[in-house]
């Protein structure tokens, strides 16, 4: 089943050191929108959508995205990272409802 | 506007010349089917209260009804328009300005869909008729022309090209205006800046991508949100899981690729979508009209399951024959206001791997089934086969039938029986 929070990441297939990769990710989450009742009032209440995505390379913090509600359900973010090292890249989402959300892909030069 | 007087105008009405493929199928054993579609993709007419008729469509379509012009319903008995040979009216001078506004008419044909022209406005420009670019030289008598774009069939009974004037899409006054236009079309031609805008110079798509890849096909994720109303309980108190233990993945591989295939139960060939509209309310008392997303997303999780196996369809069975029969025969019967057939656009030796504008028509001895249902990036939205033949369909000038009709159901066994051996790939990713 698609379960909310399933973390999707896709890099190239082969990659050289030095390259600029893009790094492409796909999570599974309902990103609740503005909500209104019969009389077009804003309903109240804690809406469940990702806020923020950090994005970790060699164990530091490469990247982070503030995102708000006009971003889609099931979220796609593509970046592009310089391949150093060799190394686990890491994309953690974290929404209003305090959870996390986390894929990691190992950079691997070949 | 002048009002053009045809007086003298001779249609010579000749006998209606219809391109028979062998023997003419059996229609007769043909059962009733009753659809079960969402009411969008019924092929329904209204009737106003003015008394307009309004074609029920999916949102965005035309809604013209086009009655008046045959159909690839099986009930549909009316003969090929019958060719008409017309003369040349006089009165009226051609204009090869509006001329050239009407060959670029989107509206209209636009002739620049199969012609290439030259100017740089004219994008994209297609392929699958002759480059048109230096006509004039050719020193054709305006009467000629008038008759090939009023009904090319008296010259080439089995053109590609529909009978503009015949079908009432171009007046006389308009095709007289177009002739005076194709008679400025003198070489020689300035050199292409863009080897794009030359369809016989453009690249052709190449793939796009992994198609199972959720990052790379929206599609996938539509597909897997399927497995909720896979374990879900429907009104009749039981899921599809409850009978196919182990997930789609594991009880269902295999199986799709099988379809469109002639269901005795039912005494109808039948493809996936098909028969989830009637599987769905036996079993587990959910409804799946054709072309609801609940239909959809079930199909391509069902299909995915297939992924990678070779298309594996029977068609031995005496009804699957004659559904076979039927099908090939709807492949090349010419229908609607364009009186285009299937065969028209997508057999190689006419119009298939050329450019009908930017688009690359499709080569039915390829296989043109299994990718099917697809995400379309144009469209933002996963289609399946049905839905792509009443959308291929409509601009015909054609209404389209039922999504779930037999028609479409054995159209698509005949299309499907060239991607045998072939892998399955659904759900595709295609422009």
């Amino acid at each position: 089943m698609s379960e909310v929070g399933k973390v999707r990441l896709r890099v190239p297939a082969s990659i050289k050191p030095g390259d600029v990769i893009h790094v492409r990710c796909l999570v599974i989450h309902p990103m609740e929108r503005i909500e209104r009742d019969k009389a077009g009032k804003i309903i109240d209440k804690k809406y469940q959508y990702i806020d923020t995505v950090t994005v970790t390379y060699l164990g530091k913090t490469v990247a982070t995205f503030e995102t708000t509600q006009s971003v889609s359900e099931n979220p796609f973010f593509a970046f592009a990272v310089k391949a150093t090292d060799p190394g686990k890249l890491t994309v953690s989402f974290h929404d209003t409802h305090g959870q996390k959300y986390e894929g990691s892909v190992d950079i691997a030069f070949s | 506007m002048r009002r053009l007087v045809l007086r003298g105008l001779a249609v010579l009405v000749l006998a209606a010349g219809c391109a028979t493929t062998g023997d003419r199928p059996d229609y007769a054993s043909v059962p009733r089917w009753s659809t079960r579609a969402i009411p969008e993709a019924r092929g329904d007419i209204r009737i106003q209260p003015d008394g307009r008729h309004v074609a029920v469509r999916y949102a965005g379509w035309t809604t013209r009804d086009y009655s008046g012009f045959r159909s690839y319903a099986y009930n549909d008995t009316r003969p090929e328009p019958p060719v008409q040979r017309v003369t040349m009216p006089s009165g009226v001078t051609g204009d090869p300005k509006r001329g050239r506004a009407l060959f670029l008419d989107r509206a209209k044909g636009p002739c620049t869909g199969c012609h290439l022209v030259p100017g740089e406005d004219v994008w994209p420009a297609g392929s699958v008729g002759p480059d048109l670019s230096t006509l004039a030289d050719r020193k054709l008598a305006d009467a000629y022309l008038y008759q090939q774009l009023w009904d090319p069939r008296v010259t080439f009974p089995h053109t590609v090209m529909p009978p503009w004037g015949a079908q009432g899409v171009f007046t006389p006054e308009e095709i007289i205006h177009l002739v005076a236009y194709l008679q400025t079309l003198h070489g020689p031609v300035a050199p292409e800046k863009d080897r794009e805008r030359n369809p016989f110079t453009r690249s052709k798509p190449v793939g796009f991508g992994d198609n199972l890849d959720p990052t790379n096909n929206p599609a996938v994720v539509r597909a897997e949100s399927a497995e909720d109303a896979w374990g879900r309980k429907g009104p009749a108190g039981k899921s599809c899981a409850d009978c196919h233990a182990g997930g789609a993945h594991k009880a269902l591989r295999g199986v799709a690729a099988r379809y469109p295939r002639h269901v005795p139960a039912y005494n109808r060939v039948m493809a996936i979508e098909d028969y989830l509209t009637v599987h769905g309310p036996e079993t587990t008392g959910q409804p799946l009209p054709i072309e609801s997303a609940e239909n959809l997303d079930l199909t391509m999780l069902v299909k995915m399951a297939s992924d990678g196996l070779p298309v594996a369809i029977d068609t031995t069975s005496a009804p699957a024959r004659a559904a076979l029969a039927r099908g090939k025969s709807t492949f090349y019967r010419r229908v609607g206001e364009r009186n285009h057939a299937c065969a028209d656009c997508h057999t190689p030796d006419r119009g298939a791997n050329k450019f009908l504008g930017g688009r690359l028509l499709g080569d039915v001895t390829a296989g043109l089934t299994r990718h099917f249902p697809t995400w379309r990036t144009s469209q933002n939205d996963a289609w399946d086969m049905r839905k792509r033949f009443q959308w291929c369909m409509t601009p015909l000038g054609m209404n389209m039938l039922a999504a779930d009709s037999i028609e479409y159901a054995e159209l698509e066994l005949y299309l499907t029986q060239f991607d045998n051996g072939k892998p399955l790939n659904v759900p595709g990713i295609r422009h």
